[in-house]
């Protein structure tokens, strides 16, 4: 214990200097920019700065990027809160009912919830790192393609909680998201599938041209209509922090996201991704007012954020510890610290102490000045609202079009987004709800991955998935939930978590 | 009459073209998402080329198709030097075996300017494998056919590619486990859920270093200046054996000659400076084995034909 109290000692002693100082304040600041801004996100922004870290010290060069990503993180559920629009993949689930809370005028307190839980959640995982990141390495290698593929099935057992609407629809979008998942190479075979000859598809849809369509062009689509109605947004804003009462009912779920992101965060490979529709899914299961999800419960919001959160702090361990890159900002993470001459892996923290636990002290700093940076903000990203919608929408369309198409610089992303701003639409009209679509999009070629390599290594044998333990263990949890939704005895509570309303 | 005029005012504005270049800014297009070691490489070199070519060189992601969108739209551009790409073994050898309807030709549609990293793969085993050397692991493979894993970073990488030609020089079957990157193909092989992998050597390297993993031997016909004590595969028997993941700069096939060579010789001052030849060696990169563009393009056509036959015999198609 002393020794880890000395290790951050020497961590803050690093972190806390002027010049480090102003890096992590730099990466946050940058940071939540471009997570407000939608489409444009860390890995855009992280790789157009590497060049710059070149003339940085390899701690500052850190320091900035990693600031840059969890910055990224909170502003990310900014746009999402305010206009419903999903940075990146966690923040999907903060727009089920952060945008709720706004539509009601409680923009405000879900913002500063997100901000709390998130610098709570910061603060828990940068323990977590600082004393149990290599034992935590060696359990993310305890996940192979078994346990993986068994971790999103009870992933995707869960999601059909998610909806609140019809359950039917729940399934099928699920399943859509499934089948556009499909769209790509085939990593076993390298052939390619559903393609039809348009190499663009060759690597498949992009999540973030998938959230941006589905929900940022769907909503402003949605919005059009509702010509007399639209003021309704601003006008009930109330108060601009949470209440007594919202602080009640945020801890525990910010607790129990902490938890369960801090946890998924380790996996290498989609586990980060997990973590706040885990959270969500959760939090909802064992909510004694599951009827008021996804109608603007606070708790929908702290859990998902507060996960989100922890897992994107936690993804460091495998990086630091065994070089291997968890995501794609780790993954210019470790081209960051390559072109300083650095090879990442297991030897970093006892050759370059100062580097890990610099880093790692830099992560609290940069998560306390992200609360003291955003918590005044707030009052100003209200005042965004009022921003009357003839120029609102016109500029977020322009700026989710720039940032698509900064993905990959084709403009094929932008058409891809309209088409699904517009499939979006049909859906809301359709009261499809567009959340089980992107998780199933997600999951899908994720469970398919694991799924065929993990028969590959068995050799075609399927008893690998209950041989495991850890992946008995998560087949059998999906189990009994299946069987809570089917047995009749709890059908009526079934009916309360989805149905939305009497008909 | 007009047509003389028009004509010779056409060969001016040509002149001036080729003097002036580079007029405006130059676009060196990675056709990989940024991160990988190919982007980092190519943000190392643009601040160097812009000191020389005194325009401002941006790097611009093309990702998409295993790097034949952005191989294909640089071909397809005007070549006039200001559109450039990072070529590589993907795009440049693998690729037009691998997809069916390829829309470029490799050596044709591409003027080759300079080679810039050559990387070697390295045999590396789990450490819980019983073989302190290459002969063993033959030995073993040829002892349990069917029962090794090797892992690579995509079906048709050079990874993959390696372990086909090892198994048809020893004669041995081994199944190939394709993953998306080599980042969840080394923790896998760390856990010991597979065997063996032909990893890059600059990303096998640290963990080699940690005892993670261990090393059998380097897949180039030299030995590595990074690990000499690693025998090359050559070396332990399986002659001719002889594979680098490599790429460089290449502009499109109409690129007049002085700017390919301006731009050859740009390029070569840019990495033999001292601080980015330093941090191409960090990447694991020996120097460029060819230095000039016409022994570039004679390289470019024999690493075609190569692994052309490599992936034709391998069975791997995308289609």
């Amino acid at each position: 214990m002393g020794d880890i109290f000395s290790n951050l000692m020497l961590g803050f002693s690093v972190a806390v200097t002027p010049i480090h100082l102003l890096y992590a304040l730099i990466g946050v600041m940058l940071g939540t920019l471009i997570g407000v801004l939608p489409g444009i996100g860390p890995v855009a922004t992280i790789a157009m700065l590497l060049p710059i870290t070149f003339n940085l010290s390899p701690v500052a060069a850190l320091i900035m990027l990693a600031g840059i990503y969890y910055g990224a993180q909170y502003g990310g559920s900014t746009s999402a809160i305010l206009v419903n629009l999903p940075g990146e993949s966690a923040s999907v689930v903060t727009c089920l009912d952060g945008y709720q809370m706004a539509r009601q005028g409680r923009a405000g307190p879900a913002l500063a919830i997100c901000a709390i839980g998130s610098f709570f959640a910061g603060c828990v995982a940068t323990l977590i790192i600082a004393t149990a990141a290599p034992p935590l390495a060696e359990v993310a290698l305890k996940f192979g393609p078994a346990e993986y593929f068994s971790l999103m099935v009870l992933g995707l057992v869960a999601a059909t909680v998610l909806a609140h609407g019809s359950l039917i629809k729940a399934i099928a979008m699920v399943l859509l998201g499934l089948l556009l998942g499909l769209i790509g190479t085939d990593v076993n075979s390298g052939v390619l599938r559903f393609t039809f000859g348009i190499p663009e598809l060759s690597d498949g849809i992009g999540f973030v041209v998938v959230a941006m369509g589905m929900f940022g062009t769907a909503e402003i689509i949605t919005n059009l209509e509702l010509k007399d109605k639209r003021e309704i947004f601003t006008a009930k804003v109330t108060h601009l922090f949470p209440t007594k009462d919202d602080f009640k009912r945020a801890w525990a779920p910010v607790l129990r996201g902490t938890a369960l992101g801090s946890f998924l965060g380790i996996l290498p490979g989609g586990g980060a991704l997990l973590s706040s529709f885990g959270a969500y899914t959760l939090e909802k299961k064992i909510s004694r007012h599951p009827e008021k999800f996804g109608k603007g419960a606070i708790e929908g919001v702290a859990a998902p954020e507060a996960a989100n959160n922890a897992g994107a702090q936690t993804s460091f361990i495998p990086m630091l510890t065994l070089g291997i890159p968890g995501n794609a900002v780790m993954a210019l993470m470790i081209g960051a610290l390559m072109i300083q001459g650095i090879a990442p892996g297991p030897q970093v923290m006892n050759e370059k102490p100062q580097l890990f636990w610099g880093l790692i002290a830099s992560m609290w700093v940069g998560n306390f000045m992200l609360v003291v940076l955003n918590l005044p903000l707030i009052g100003m990203w209200i005042k965004l609202l009022t921003v009357p919608y003839r120029y609102l929408y016109p500029s977020i369309l322009v700026f989710m079009a720039i940032g698509v198409f900064s993905l990959s610089n084709n403009p094929w992303d932008v058409l891809v987004m309209a088409v699904f701003g517009i499939f979006g639409y049909i859906c809301v009209k359709l009261e499809c709800e567009p959340a089980p679509l992107i998780l199933g999009f997600i999951l899908g070629p994720l469970m398919e991955e694991n799924l065929r390599r993990a028969m590959l290594l068995s050799r075609g044998d399927p008893m690998t998935f209950l041989t495991k333990p850890i992946s008995a263990g998560f087949i059998v949890a999906s189990l009994i939930l299946l069987v809570i939704v089917a047995l009749p005895a709890l059908r009526k509570k079934r009916e309360e978590v989805f149905v939305e309303e009497p008909k | 009459m007009r047509f003389v005029v028009l004509g010779a005012l056409w060969a001016i504005v040509q002149l001036a073209h080729a003097q002036a270049w580079p007029a405006r800014p130059v676009h060196l297009v990675v056709p990989y998402a940024p991160g990988g070691p190919v982007d980092v490489s190519a943000r190392l070199l643009a601040p160097k080329l812009q000191q020389g070519l005194g325009q401002p060189v941006v790097v611009e992601n093309r990702a998409g198709a295993g790097g034949n969108i952005g191989a294909e739209f640089v071909a397809k551009s005007a070549p006039d030097g200001h559109t450039l790409v990072m070529g590589a073994i993907a795009t440049h050898a693998i690729n037009p075996a691998l997809y069916p309807n390829f829309p470029y030709d490799p050596v044709r549609d591409f003027r080759h300017v300079a080679l810039i990293v050559q990387v070697p793969n390295v045999l590396v085993v789990n450490n819980d494998l019983p073989v302190k050397s290459v002969q063993d692991l033959v030995a073993l493979a040829k002892a349990s056919p069917g029962k090794l894993d090797f892992a690579s970073g995509s079906t048709g990488s050079t990874g993959h590619l390696a372990g086909e030609l090892f198994k048809q020089l020893t004669g041995t079957y081994m199944v190939h486990i394709p993953y998306k990157g080599s980042a969840p193909a080394t923790a896998d092989l760390f856990a010991g859920r597979v065997h063996l992998m032909f990893d890059n050597l600059a990303s096998a390297l640290p963990n080699i270093r940690a005892g993670k993993v261990r090393a059998l031997a380097v897949t180039t016909a030299k030995r590595s200046s990074f690990v000499p004590e690693l025998a090359t595969l050559d070396e332990t028997g399986l002659k001719g054996f002889d594979m680098t993941t490599w790429w460089g700069v290449m502009a499109p096939a109409k690129t007049p000659q002085p700017v390919v060579e301006r731009l050859a010789a740009e390029v070569a001052n840019a990495i033999a400076s001292a601080d980015v030849a330093e941090r191409l060696r960090a990447m694991g990169s020996e120097a460029p084995s060819v230095r000039t563009p016409g022994d570039f393009t004679a390289f470019v056509e024999r690493e075609r034909k190569v692994y052309g036959e490599l992936v034709r015999r391998s069975g791997a198609k995308a289609d």
